[in-house]
């Protein structure tokens, strides 16, 4: 039984691949507000979700599976959610059921493995009847071949047969432990002993004894330790029956909880009254962007309320440098495109208006950072290393996203160092976003047609509007007036 | 009478109020880098507020220099190190034990508890009269220890000492020779002495071993020879006592003789000494690689501050014997040190190592440095560059400014100033005038000043500025001798070669692409 939800002919791996620079993303795209409202608490979407952003699609046939089944998903998000309830359900009954047996790991009884193999068959029968119920309103691929299997594989006599099988293993017998004393007078060096010879019960019926409370469950299960102590070595057996099932579940919790996760995310900002929508992907090889309303969702959830958002639509080009005043929204800007193109490699909507885009498959931030506290260099040769980190991984088709970098040199070589490498990438195949104060760098690129020049919007006034405009850079970054704003209001 | 070993009486003790949470300074200086292997080492001893509270009373740190001092002997350590140890977690058990044991509750008050007071009653024996047999043949110098020496010595000579450790010895001799059985069945215990059945589990064995295929998961555990519930391992324990009546008795007359055993000024040395040694145990790896440490003067004027062959310990416990050593002097009326040079040159670095040395010198520790004059300061006040955050909704020329008007306002000329790279995310001529702005406020608020900058303007400010530079190689510019030295800048940079040196040259990078 394969589930098959994420890809078309093989599960999606929870470890993700091996996304070079992932924590620099995260950090830089502010991914982690997004990631915990699509996971709203809960582990394993964190886990999926976060697995399906780090590990981008290549092929348009690919991503368009994983959209067709997010619609579906969008279409039929009862159903989604119940499905998922189930796994959950699942998991919380066994962890449940593991606590209050002592596990199947740790116990020794045969009867918690039975107890164990016959709970994932009341679920799997669950599955059934959410499959029974809803089939008729999916129109995916991926939900309807799914939803057919729970029909086809889990029928009645299924589930007949394998109640037959459970009916056998019992075991009431008592357990004779013997036991010395240790440091703090605990019983230590348990051995199971044989209790079944002659006269046995004779001398055990006036022992002295002590029985376990009716609601006690920790007595209740220190007494089930206490016996995994004695009989450790000798049990080893059914353990393996439940394995299988357990894997099931967990692989179809895991393909279901990346939709789940992005109904949450879809829910959140239909709340803020934010669009969403599916993003159009152009090959690889294409050079024109176009999108409306693009936002930085992340800064929505944490505002907890609308933000600006930005048009943009041009053709034939592969550096866009950005530039203009402090604190005029350059920063979200950048991540509004990040956060866009990661989410649409991996098949989610993305935050916008509409978007189109060439497909992106590999994306690396470059942002200034904290002074590095491994101190194992000082702080460009720390940016410079952790570019040149990137430039072993980057390739022909890859977006990069650099927010003021090289900047921490005076501003005439950091311009050049910048200008180099920039150049070097685009002429590379590499898609550059650029946002900079290096006034000599910015302005290097102004005789190049296929360089687009944004900047952060200033009204006549002073006032910050947030938008990011096309336009030239300007001099100046206005910081004597900041200094006297802030240490005018200090009086 | 001997107190404490970290304050020369209990009064200088209870007027120094211990710091709960890590001073601001600790995340530019690396000093949280550098205390928290200490911390993790030291869990139990809940070190932290000994290191976050710096002193400002000269006679205090004295007495601690001396204390530490003598414990660099080796052998000196190691015994009450050990000892320490013990106690200290002894101590903290007891406690525990004798709520436990006062309580009305049988959950808490059993024969389980009982038996924990009688093992930590034989180690906690066995770890005084090893270290008071120890120190009797020593002669200690500073005042601390032979404070502490001649208290152990008089407790350990006492009759009721002498009485207890005998008892202890006894009962464990009793209690090694009781063996029982169990039968479980139905949520029921039954118990009696052990008699002569068969082990089952190697029966068990034998009979499914044919069973094998191969490897499989494993599903035996290691379990731990502790009860879940103890209430039931006392319950069993009971059971126990019913069939070996006296030897419980007898420890039952035990727990109620000697409920107090321990000694609370022994339990308060215990924790304190951990300071001294946590910080030798710390250093010993940098000493090993030929860095020096000193116990400095302290000095509560800013006239004459100075240190020779200092260097930044957080970055020295990777370096070891690499790690590059470096001297500062500010003498009247010299009051700013402004570094300037090539990246990564150690610019930072030598603003660290000043904030740092003089912050453990105010702990009375010994501090990185062969010979030094620090100055008696009341609060360290640190300006370094900082990643944008987006709850604040703020950029960041904002918050380096709104950090610096916090900074200026809370110091005063007993405060040390440390200022890292500011003003970089705004255009140079813009971070010139607002760098001179930065340096007419220090210069009127006269405290000791260390900034690092890439601004040349900065460092020719005025008579009470020192310039420093961080140093190249003379034969290749790309190498740093991570060397500061007293010199004017010279407006050389160097960040080219550094590309080049990452391979991250147009020409270098291109050909790194194509591949």
């Amino acid at each position: 039984m394969k589930v098959f939800l994420m890809f078309s002919d093989k599960n999606i791996s929870a470890k993700g691949e091996t996304y070079y620079a992932k924590d620099d993303l995260v950090a830089d795209l502010e991914l982690e507000p997004i990631i915990s409202c699509m996971a709203q608490k809960d582990e394993t979407i964190k886990t999926m979700c976060r697995a399906a952003l780090f590990s981008p699609l290549k092929s348009a046939d690919e991503i368009r599976y994983r959209q067709e089944n997010l619609k579906d998903a969008l279409q039929n998000p009862d159903a989604v959610r119940q499905l998922y309830d189930i796994t959950v359900e699942t998991e919380k009954k066994r962890k449940k059921a593991w606590l209050w047996l002592s596990s199947m790991y740790l116990s020794s009884t045969f009867s918690n493995a039975v107890d164990l193999v016959k709970l994932y068959t009341e679920m799997l029968r669950e599955l059934r009847l959410v499959a029974d119920r809803s089939l008729p309103g999916f129109r995916s691929d991926g939900f309807r071949r799914l939803l057919a299997m729970f029909q086809r594989e889990l029928d009645d006599d299924y589930f007949q047969t394998v109640r037959s099988h459970l009916e056998s293993l019992r075991d009431s017998k008592g357990m004779l432990i013997s036991s010395k004393l240790g440091s703090h007078l605990q019983g230590v060096g348990y051995v199971l002993r044989r209790n079944d010879r002659k006269g046995f019960w004779t001398r055990w019926r006036f022992a002295p004894s002590y029985t376990i409370a009716p609601r006690d469950d920790a007595g209740a299960t220190d007494l089930v330790r206490r016996c995994d102590r004695a009989i450790n070595e000798a049990t080893n057996a059914l353990a393996q029956a439940a394995e299988h099932l357990e894997d099931f579940f967990a692989v179809l919790r895991g393909e279901l909880a990346f939709y789940v996760g992005c109904l949450n995310l879809a829910d959140q900002l239909r709340r803020l009254d934010m669009p969403v929508c599916m993003p159009e992907l152009l090959p690889q090889s294409g050079s024109s962007r176009n999108w409306k309303e693009l936002y930085d969702i992340s800064l929505a959830l944490t505002k907890n309320g609308k933000v600006v958002g930005n048009d943009l639509n041009t053709g034939d080009k592969r550096l866009y440098i950005i530039t203009g005043a402090n604190q005029g929204g350059k920063t979200t800007f950048l991540r509004s495109i990040g956060q866009a193109q990661l989410m649409a490699q991996c098949g989610m909507f993305v935050g916008a208006g509409s978007f189109a885009a060439p497909v992106r498959p590999l994306i690396f931030t470059h942002f200034k950072k904290e002074e590095d506290s491994a101190m194992k260099s000082g702080k460009l040769d720390e940016e410079l290393l952790r570019m040149s980190r990137l430039a072993d991984h980057l390739e022909s088709g890859a977006l990069m996203l650099f927010n003021e970098s090289f900047a921490v040199t005076n501003e005439r070589e950091g311009s050049e160092i910048c200008r180099q490498i920039t150049q070097a990438l685009i002429e590379n195949g590499v898609e550059v976003f650029s946002v900079t104060h290096l006034d000599v760098f910015a302005e290097a690129f102004l005789e190049d047609r296929r360089t687009q020049y944004l900047r952060a919007q200033r009204l006549e006034n002073g006032e910050r509007t947030f938008k990011i405009i096309p336009g030239e850079p300007l001099r100046t970054a206005y910081g004597e007036d900041l200094y006297r704003q802030i240490f005018a209001t200090a009086k | 009478m001997f107190y404490s070993v970290l304050f020369p009486d209990s009064a200088a003790f209870s007027r120094q109020a211990q710091q709960e949470n890590e001073p601001e300074c600790f995340k530019d200086l690396n000093l949280g880098q550098v205390f928290e292997p200490i911390f993790k080492a030291n869990k139990d001893f809940g070190l932290e507020s000994l290191f976050y509270t710096p002193l400002q009373n000269t006679q205090v740190i004295a007495y601690r220099q001396d204390v530490m001092r003598e414990l660099e002997n080796d052998e000196l350590r190691g015994m009450v190190a050990k000892f320490a140890k013990t106690v200290w977690s002894l101590g903290r058990r007891m406690d525990l034990t004798r709520k436990a044991l006062a309580s009305g509750r049988d959950g808490d008050n059993n024969y389980l508890a009982k038996g924990r007071m009688l093992d930590y009653a034989q180690r906690y024996c066995h770890a005084v009269s090893t270290l008071s047999g120890q120190l009797a043949g020593m002669t200690l110098r500073s005042e601390g220890l032979r404070g502490f020496s001649e208290y152990i010595l008089s407790l350990c000579s006492s009759q009721r000492y002498k009485e207890f450790y005998s008892r202890v010895e006894r009962l464990r001799g009793d209690f090694s020779a009781v063996e029982y059985c169990m039968l479980i069945k139905n949520g029921t215990i039954r118990v009696r002495k052990r008699e002569g059945q068969p082990d089952l589990s190697e029966q068990i064995i034998k009979t499914f071993e044919k069973f094998r295929q191969g490897d499989v998961k494993d599903y035996r555990q290691n379990l731990p020879e502790e009860s879940y519930a103890a209430h039931v391992e006392a319950a069993v324990l009971n059971m126990v006592a019913g069939l070996y009546r006296d030897t419980f008795a007898d420890l039952n007359d035990f727990c109620k003789e000697y409920i107090r055993f321990d000694d609370e000024t022994l339990f308060r040395f215990a924790r304190e000494v951990q300071f001294y040694l946590s910080w030798l145990d710390y250093i010993r790896p940098l000493r090993a690689a030929g860095l020096p440490f000193q116990y400095p003067e302290i000095s509560e004027t800013p006239d004459d501050l100075y240190n020779r062959e200092g260097f930044d310990i957080a970055l020295a416990a990777f370096l070891l014997e690499k790690t590059v050593k470096n001297d500062f002097m500010l003498k009247k009326p010299e009051q700013i040190i402004v570094v300037t040079g090539p990246n990564q040159g150690g610019k930072t670095t030598f603003a660290r190592a000043f904030g740092q040395t003089h912050y453990l010198a105010s702990l009375g520790l010994c501090v990185p440095g062969r010979e030094a004059k620090l100055y008696l300061f009341d609060h360290i006040f640190t300006h370094f560059s900082r990643e944008e955050d987006i709850s604040t909704l703020n950029g960041k020329l904002q918050d380096d400014l709104v950090r610096l008007r916090d900074l200026l306002s809370g110091a005063s000329e007993k405060s040390i100033i440390i200022i890292n790279e500011i003003f970089t995310s705004t255009t140079v001529n813009d971070a010139v005038t607002l760098g001179r702005y930065m340096m007419d406020a220090l210069t009127a608020l006269k405290a000791p000043a260390v900034i690092v900058t890439f601004l040349d303007e900065i460092a020719n400010y005025g008579a009470n500025t020192v310039s420093m530079m961080s140093m190249v190689e003379k034969d290749d510019l790309t190498q740093r001798t991570f060397k500061i030295v007293r010199k004017p800048p010279d407006g050389l940079a160097f960040a080219i070669y550094i590309a080049g040196k990452h391979g991250l040259t147009y020409e270098l990078l291109s050909r790194r692409l194509k591949k």
